[in-house]
């Protein structure tokens, strides 16, 4: 299905780089900043700075008060919120399409002009906000922790992706407020922002509203810091273990896969949905379905631009069955499949899925936005939304084999498990 | 810097998409949302069911039925049925809540009829052959334990077995607990499903975008197979009714938490109450659903002691809950309790203009982009379904929504308000040893009992 969203694309005098694509569905418009910054650039010692600063920023600026941002937009029947992740943090809104002017300069005052609002108390608030977000998700819930575990295990020590996104409390407890203005002044700039706006738009009208907000932002100059090169493939397995009061021992395996929009990238991740992301892959079959020594089994893909992706498996262990016999088993079938292959019936199941959950993700306009606004920022691409499903069909079963015997090979697994203690 | 630009407040020209029902003669509906440029269509299934009627002695078979239904038909074995699924792009779901089986299909709209067919055949010709039974049984069985790991879910669980009288099947877990889905075996599945699962008051819902395929033709053909002479029809529903423990505080032990789950709850409506649903999401956004509500503004803002509070009236099919949860830090969760239990008695004292202003805002004007997408739409034509209501209600509440005003909002908001702890259930998830002592003076200072849940459940 060829895709064809009509793609605008405009860059202030400052560097801002604004996509538009009009969409008139429905009377709402999505506006979505990618910011690059993330986890990734934290230097050791300052590490969770991105995600801590991504809560300032809702903590008012030079002309906003603190919680205004949320309840302004809110009011006028916005939904917004903001994530950060390894590679960036981003901030976005889907607002009523009379309210896109507000929106706009809701964050240009933020993204411009923040560091007018920030003060000792809001620094001090968000930090224990944040040390509960890390207890809750992190230290509170089961495995809640086998992710951190997983990047310290297949990442060396000093790598960006070594660390998590939460970062370390330590660290967040060191920050002052001249970590945070230095911050801000280090990564907040206009070139090193993507903007894209999708919706219930004329594009020549909201890039002029762009520019009347956004053109006095500045720009940093000096961008941060290039993605590091290409990781190898782990040359042994790395393994840690842990005792844990966990409801059931859990194998986690992980590995080091080309960097996003890198040439063997998308089959190597096909390679890992052949094999263990459907209901049909040989490892579900295998261990879920026959052997049922596995009560369940998720794969994902985590893509990523600085030195690597990840790939990851996780292996929820039947009651009575050994965690260390049932990694062996995944990895004999892995191993088998990277002799053979996937078949055509697997192949054509493995296109099918991700040609739909691509369609599904582009369905709704802020997804779109999100998507627009990420293959900008990290790869200069604005219109990849109407080329990604036809370069993934464009994966041959040739290309996913040997993607899969150069990245995913037994041998190069970082291998996480958490075992069952009896009692809590 | 510009100055701040005004926001035109003229609501947008949006209704939520229409409905065409049609019915099949073997008493299915069919309900068809065109939803232009929408390539993936959604088609949902509700089979009304009411976990009452589950065998006393495997409750829980409802929700394992839900997962073997495409393991295994008269016609494909387990993996064939998968391999035709997953071939056709098709993400396929099921499961149960109160009101009854769902079963969720996102298919590219080239492979309609493919999943239309698939749909029947998993639907009318299940085999639950026994290794996929006992494969699913456990797998809820270790559901179950992670469920009872997590403090959310823990805590979710212990409200229900504490504020809903036991004699009522929704005082425990939907998919049932350990006994009960041990005993489901394949006869029993095929049992239950001879007798539940039919077209008789069942609905089929598909939305996307509907115009070059004639979808009502193929849904028609596809469905008009599925056939159950021997479906009975399931006992009208009821509100659960209160426990005698409702009321009380109950800590459950959690040794080495290093948070403390709180779930605070009371009877509340269902979406066919009496003066509308309308007040209500309004309210709940207003209490702990908007980042500055009335809970995070206190516990979340000012005191940094949670990452977040949420609260929501849930509607079931008949009856329903008002309930606040959240994790908030090990030393200072008795305080936050208290703290919490202020804020809903003076919720009492009901809600200003600007704030009611607000919420009507944000619920009525957020519509047309949470209603963007065919799943979005048809998930909500589907509730409908579930909850047993007209297929004009989205409309009418978000119309009734417009016209609310505080003095609404607070009246109906107060007609469920339960006064003072006492009379509100509240869970405690942590660490006793950390917890107890000042949990029972709290108890006592609110002329209502503690008690501590020590064991995991069996």
């Amino acid at each position: 299905m060829p895709l064809d969203y009509p793609i605008v694309e405009h860059t202030l005098p400052n560097g801002l780089k604004v996509v538009v694509s009009p969409d008139h569905t429905i009377p709402v418009v999505t506006v979505n900043l990618w910011v690059g910054v993330g986890s990734r650039h934290e230097e050791p010692g300052h590490t969770g700075f991105a995600h801590l600063f991504e809560h300032l920023m809702f903590q008012g600026s030079a002309q906003v008060a603190k919680g205004e941002h949320f309840e302004s937009l809110l009011a006028v029947g916005g939904r917004l919120n903001a994530t950060t992740w390894f590679d960036r943090t981003n901030y976005f809104e889907t607002v009523p399409t009379p309210a896109l002017e507000l929106a706009l300069w809701l964050e240009a005052d933020r993204h411009g002009h923040l560091l007018a609002a920030v003060n000792q108390t809001n620094l001090d608030n968000q930090r224990d906000v944040v040390k509960e977000e890390k207890r809750e998700r992190y230290d509170n819930a089961p495995y809640g922790t086998a992710l951190i575990d997983i990047y310290a295990t297949l990442f060396p020590s000093g790598h960006p992706y070594h660390h998590p996104t939460i970062g370390s409390m330590d660290d967040l407890d060191a920050a002052s407020l001249d970590d945070v203005h230095a911050f801000f002044r280090r990564y907040y700039g206009a070139d090193n922002t993507v903007m894209a706006l999708v919706g219930d738009v004329d594009p020549e009208q909201a890039l002029g509203l762009v520019e009347r907000h956004f053109a006095d932002l500045r720009p940093l100059g000096e961008p941060p810091r290039p993605p590091g090169p290409q990781l190898d493939p782990l040359t042994e397995p790395a393994t840690l273990v842990r005792e844990d009061t966990v409801p059931n021992d859990r194998v986690h395996l992980a590995w080091r896969l080309p960097v996003d929009r890198a040439r063997d990238h998308d089959a190597a991740a096909l390679a890992l949905d052949a094999v263990a992301g459907l209901s049909m892959s040989p490892a579900t079959v295998d261990l879920v379905r026959q052997r049922q020594s596995v009560t369940h089994l998720h794969s994902s893909v985590l893509a990523l631009v600085d030195g690597a992706s990840i790939g990851l498996v996780v292996l929820d262990v039947a009651p009575g069955e050994d965690p260390v016999a049932v990694e062996d088993q995944f990895c004999a079938v892995l191993e088998a499949f990277l002799q053979a292959g996937p078949g055509e019936a697997l192949l054509e199941a493995v296109r099918a899925q991700s040609e739909r959950s691509w369609l599904s993700a582009l369905a709704a306009g802020d997804e779109r936005a999100d998507l627009i606004a990420q293959s900008t920022l990290l790869h200069g691409d604005p219109a990849l939304v109407n080329t990604r499903v036809d370069s993934l069909r464009g994966v041959s079963a040739d290309e996913i084999t040997q993607a899969a015997r150069r990245w995913l090979q037994p041998g190069s697994r970082a291998s996480v498990t958490y075992r069952r203690t009896e009692d809590r | 810097m510009r100055t701040r630009p005004i926001v035109d407040p003229a609501p947008p020209a949006w209704t939520f998409p229409g409905c065409e029902v049609t019915a099949l003669d073997s008493g299915l509906r069919l309900v068809l949302v065109d939803l232009p440029g929408q390539h993936v269509l959604s088609i949902r299934t509700i089979v009304p069911m009411n976990l009452v009627d589950e065998p006393a002695d495997t409750e829980g078979i409802f929700t394992v039925m839900s997962r073997v239904l495409d393991e295994g038909t008269a016609s494909h074995s387990p993996t064939e049925f998968a391999e035709l699924v997953e071939r056709a792009g098709i993400a396929l779901g099921a499961g149960v809540s109160d009101g009854g089986l769902s079963v969720d299909m996102d298919v590219p709209s080239g492979y309609a009829a493919a999943a239309l067919d698939l749909l029947t055949e998993l639907l009318s010709e299940p085999v639950f052959p026994g290794a996929e039974v006992r494969r699913a049984v456990a797998a809820r069985l270790t559901e179950i334990d992670h469920a009872d790991a997590h403090a959310s879910s823990r805590a979710a669980k212990e409200f229900l077995a504490t504020a809903v009288d036991p004699s009522h099947r929704a005082s425990r877990p939907t998919g049932g607990e350990r006994a009960g889905v041990r005993a489901v075996t394949s006869d029993a599945l095929r049992r239950e499903h001879a007798r539940r699962v039919g077209p008789r008051g069942a609905t089929v819902v598909i939305a996307g975008h509907l115009a070059g395929t004639d979808v009502a033709s193929l849904a028609s053909r596809a469905l008009q197979r599925w056939r159950a002479d021997g479906q009975v029809s399931p006992t009208p529903w009821r509100p659960p009714p209160s426990a005698p423990t409702a009321g009380r505080i109950v800590l459950v032990d959690r040794p080495g938490s290093v948070q403390a789950e709180i779930h605070v709850g009371w009877p509340g409506p269902d979406r066919h109450v009496d003066g509308g649903w309308a007040p209500y999401p309004a309210a709940a956004w207003l209490l702990a659903g908007s980042p500055g509500a009335r809970v995070d503004a206190v516990l979340r803002e000012e005191k940094g002691y949670t990452y977040g509070i949420r609260g929501a009236y849930r509607s079931r099919r008949r009856g329903g809950h008002v309930v606040v949860a959240g994790a908030v830090r090990g030393d200072v969760a008795v305080e936050s309790l208290g703290l919490l239990h202020g804020i809903l008695d003076r919720s009492a004292d009901g809600f200003t203009d600007a704030e009611v202003a607000s919420a009507v805002d944000f619920l009525s004007r957020t519509a047309p982009g949470r209603y963007a997408t065919a799943d979005t739409v048809a998930d909500e034509v589907a509730a409908l379904a579930l909850h047993d209501l007209p297929w004009d209600f989205t409309s009418a509440y978000l119309a009734a929504v417009t016209r609310l005003d505080a003095e609404a909002v607070s009246a109906a908001h107060r007609r469920w308000l339960a006064p003072g702890m006492a009379a509100r259930t509240s869970i405690v998830v942590g660490d006793a040893a950390d917890l107890e002592p000042a949990l029972r003076r709290r108890a006592q200072e609110a002329a209502t009992r503690l008690d501590v849940v020590r064991s995991r459940p069996a």
